[in-house]
């Protein structure tokens, strides 16, 4: 039944003193992860390069005025829109001191010129926010401000329906809320309460927007970034709440049945999928031209309980991106897309299924290591697991592929040497023979 | 410390409970697979095969049963399995043919004669065993059995037939020698001496070992073979006993200490010269010395280290250490100190490390644990592909065509921000073009 073999190789695994939840995972920085536990500790994991080895290290970050008896509910980071420099963490927290449980948003941001990427003292620097609603996932996007430059902004949903806005006050360096409708009109009178949200930028300085909530609705709108105003927006409802909704571009090479034209059709469209806590996951394909119209069911992805993450990326080296989902049930699912015969639609097919020890929360794809390759990071109720693929098959890819260059690069020289020798009998001057030399190399 | 986790496992039933060295790993059938072996305290001997989680064969001993092994004990060109209770009964298995009437007849297995069931041979050894051990002892390229017992005593046997004999059944274990120790005697071991002979190695309290000598060679050399079987009966005079204390960090000389020995080097000119052999005590020191006495390295852990056992990980003929705590915590650690933690979930009854036929039918190195909930697990899939954490660009530096490669496209080999692009452009962009 399963197609191929599951490709990673356990790196490390790096227990937490308490678990996390699955908005505690995100990237800090270029190598660096940030995961934030129940118990208010907050660990920072990246790999060490020390004495000539490299080591895998999970150190906790004092985060300040995250209060003892604080516990975590969502992370996340960013790195400032250009021309701004420097890293953003946002924290979201419950601090219950007996009576009456209180919500807050920290966000940390070092404007000191040479420390703005430094995560120790970003950790000092905070802006301390007191919240009137439970926080959900925290999230961020870049959005073009009216003055044509870009600008990174947290949105963080809660339970009071709505997606709150903080956006940074240049001239009083710091952030503070702003009404979401002016820059996300498509986030407004929201039927539920969202649990997850996602937004992708497309040609034409247009936004997909999508968000799932905790009624089963989905939502996705088009958006025209300029103005901005609601293309066109669609609605499907689900039965059970929505774990996570995550729009992703895919290539279709509609052209199988002729692989020697390759380059002949490659469709590429917008897809959007949603996963449920009862339900199959979904994809729903060509989203900015069809809508919610035509979808495809990831079969038995509702055998191992609830899915809680995903992550569409490719992972075989092949340019076509699979969808990893995480469930509850401890499995880690590989589904690759299957062009179709024609005129069909092709469908996702279960490629490989690994479990753990544990149920998995988050999943995050980046180079840790520092080598051009990345590593899937997977956060589970017992703490993080960084993979890594097999470097011994991906180095001799890496070699095939670099031969393949060098062979189109030697190639390409020869028709060019071939094409000067031609020139250089046509015409003899020297002075053009010459030029022709060195025009080579530069080709 | 680099910490992994291990997923791929098989649950097998266990109803009882067992003594630590009650369990083992090997080729009970000699179809070249190797199967796990666990005796129980009700004397009911089990053997698993495959993934499957019902025993495969059962057997009925007499008595607690306190060690098992496989091993070609009667120097026949073939395994037996061998199961000792405490009470010193001494069962011998011939499990070949139970597995072919078991192949050919598997309806009517039922039926089966309480004849098969029986042993092969029984035989009564002087009693309080706890731990044995099937190897050549001596050089002679023939195996002995070496028992352990918890009398501080060792006890080295000869499975002897009479020249005349036409079928089995008429041989008997004879008893070569006797040794006395100072100290509890917690595992068995044979390692290649400095010479290249094998040596016999029991562990000692407080980090220790002693290595025993087997005069019965020095008389055979002597040439006064003949009386040999007449002095074992004999108190043997300490001088047979060589004991070795290591140095280091010895918090209590009384401390419980295992040993593993012929430690394998991977490549065939080093493993001529000293074998390895690895100690570990419950409260958490581990070392690995060869039979020069000379200390390769020593690690301390805070954990209770309850068993040793060594297993090539790696795949590279260069077998790791892997010591097991009763909390479930696992170190596996290479010649070079490099260590690799891995927790099981549960306290831990017995531990065993090594070869065994789960899935896809052929032998792999697998962790075997005795949980006190009624299961053993075995986990099938510990292979790494290395030690140490690494990125691709240093595997990459490894290899001589991607220098050359680096050189025709003009990249910098020094340079590690341009190598990364490189590499990442080659994976994630090349295949879309």
């Amino acid at each position: 039944m399963l197609r191929e073999a599951y490709p990673f190789v356990e790196d490390s695994f790096s227990r937490f003193p308490s678990q996390s939840n699955i908005y505690g995972l995100c990237q800090a920085g270029e190598q660096e992860l940030l995961a934030a536990t129940l118990k208010g500790k907050v660990l920072c994991f990246r790999y060490q390069e020390l004495q000539q080895k490299v080591r895998p290290v999970a150190k906790e970050v004092q985060f300040t005025y995250i209060p003892v008896d604080a516990e975590i509910v969502s992370i996340d980071a960013f790195n400032k829109s250009s021309p701004k420099r420097g890293l953003v963490v946002g924290i979201t927290f419950i601090k219950d001191s007996g009576d009456k449980a209180t919500p807050f948003l920290n966000i940390y941001c070092d404007y000191e010129p040479g420390s703005e990427f430094n995560l120790e003292s970003i950790a000092q620097s905070c802006l301390n926010l007191e919240l009137q609603f439970t926080p959900f996932q925290l999230y961020h996007t870049e959005v073009q401000c009216a003055d044509g430059s870009s600008e990174t902004v947290f949105l963080l949903s809660g339970h009071d329906q709505r997606i709150h806005l903080y956006k940074e006050n240049a001239s009083l360096h710091q952030f503070e809320e702003q009404p979401v409708e002016r820059l996300f009109p498509e986030l407004q009178q929201l039927p539920s309460n969202v649990l997850w949200l996602d937004m992708l930028s497309i040609a034409g300085s247009r936004r997909l927007s999508a968000f799932g909530c905790q009624n089963g609705c989905v939502g996705l709108a088009l958006v025209n970034q300029t103005g901005p105003e609601v293309l066109q927006s669609w609605r499907v409802q689900f039965d059970s709440p929505i774990s996570t909704v995550l729009l992703f571009p895919l290539i279709c090479q509609t052209e199988a049945t002729q692989p020697s034209r390759e380059k002949s059709v490659k469709a590429e469209g917008y897809n959007l999928l949603v996963t449920s806590t009862i339900e199959m996951a979904v994809v729903y394909r060509d989203v900015q031209e069809r809508g919610l119209t035509k979808s495809t069911c990831l079969s038995e992805s509702d055998q191992w309980d609830a899915v809680l993450c995903a992550l569409v990326i490719d992972l075989d080296f092949d340019g076509q991106k699979e969808v990893l989902l995480g469930t509850y049930g401890q499995e880690l699912l590989c589904y690759k897309f299957q062009p179709a015969e024609i005129g069909g639609d092709g469908q996702f097919q279960l490629q490989w299924r690994q479990s753990f020890k544990s149920p998995l929360l988050s999943i995050l794809y980046l180079d840790l290591t520092g080598d051009g390759l990345r590593e899937l990071a997977v956060l589970t109720l017992k703490g993080l697991h960084i993979l890594q693929h097999s470097l011994t098959s991906t180095a001799d890819l890496v070699l095939e592929r670099l031969a393949q260059r060098v062979s189109a690069l030697t190639a390409g020289s020869k028709l060019e040497s071939e094409a000067a020798q031609h020139s250089e009998e046509e015409n003899d001057p020297p002075a053009q023979k010459q030029e022709s030399t060195t025009q080579m190399p530069s080709n | 410390m680099r910490s992994l986790n291990y997923v791929q496992r098989v649950s097998l039933d266990f109803t009882g409970t067992l003594f630590p060295h009650a369990i083992c790993l090997g080729d009970a059938d000699n179809d070249s697979l190797n199967e796990l072996v666990v005796g129980d305290t009700s004397g009911k001997l089990l053997i698993y095969k495959n993934d499957d989680s019902k025993p495969w064969i059962t057997r009925t001993c007499v008595g607690m049963l306190t060690c098992v092994a496989v091993g070609d004990v009667c120097n026949k060109g073939k395994n037996f399995v061998v199961a000792v209770g405490a009470e010193g009964w001494f069962h011998l298995f011939d499990l070949t043919a139970a597995a072919a009437s078991k192949a050919d007849s598997s309806s009517q297995h039922e039926f089966q004669s309480s004849e098969d069931q029986k042993p092969f041979f029984t035989q009564h050894i002087p009693a309080n065993t706890k731990v044995i051990l099937i190897s050549d002892i001596d050089g002679d390229g023939r195996c002995e059995l070496v028992v352990g017992y918890t009398d501080r005593v060792v006890r080295a046997f000869r499975w002897e037939e009479p020249l005349d004999s036409s079928e089995g059944g008429s041989g008997q274990l004879v008893l070569l020698k006797k040794w006395l120790l100072e100290g509890q005697v917690d595992s068995l071991s044979v390692n290649p001496g400095p010479d290249g002979l094998p040596e016999l190695m029991v562990s000692q309290p407080g980090c220790g070992y002693a290595i025993l000598l087997c005069s019965w060679t020095q008389q055979d050399s002597s040439g006064s073979g003949d009386d040999a079987p007449a002095t074992p009966g004999s108190e043997g005079p300490s001088r047979d006993v060589v004991l070795h204390l290591t140095t280091g960090r010895i918090h209590n000389k009384n401390v419980s200490t295992h040993l593993i020995g012929s430690i394998s080097k991977g490549s065939k000119e080093e493993s001529s010269t000293c074998g390895l052999f690895a100690l570990c005590t419950l409260d958490g020191t581990l070392k690995l010395m060869d039979s020069s006495e000379q200390l390769l390295w020593s690690v301390q852990v805070d954990h209770q280290l309850f068993a040793l056992q060594k297993l090539d990980v790696t795949g590279d003929g260069r077998e790791e250490v892997v010591a097991c705590a009763w909390d479930g915590q696992t170190y596996i650690i290479d010649h070079n100190r490099t260590v690799v933690r891995f927790q099981f979930d549960e306290n831990v009854n017995a531990f065993c490390a090594g070869q065994y036929t789960c899935k896809e039918g052929k032998n792999s190195p697998c962790l075997v644990y005795v949980s006190f909930n009624h299961k053993i697990y075995i986990y099938w899939k510990v292979e790494l592909e290395r030690m140490e954490s690494t990125n691709l660009l240093r595997v990459l530096e490894e290899k001589p065509e991607f220098k050359s490669q680096l050189k025709v496209l003009g990249v910098d080999a020094e340079d590690s921000a341009a190598l990364r692009a490189l590499v990442a452009d080659v994976l994630y962009k090349d295949a879309q073009t």
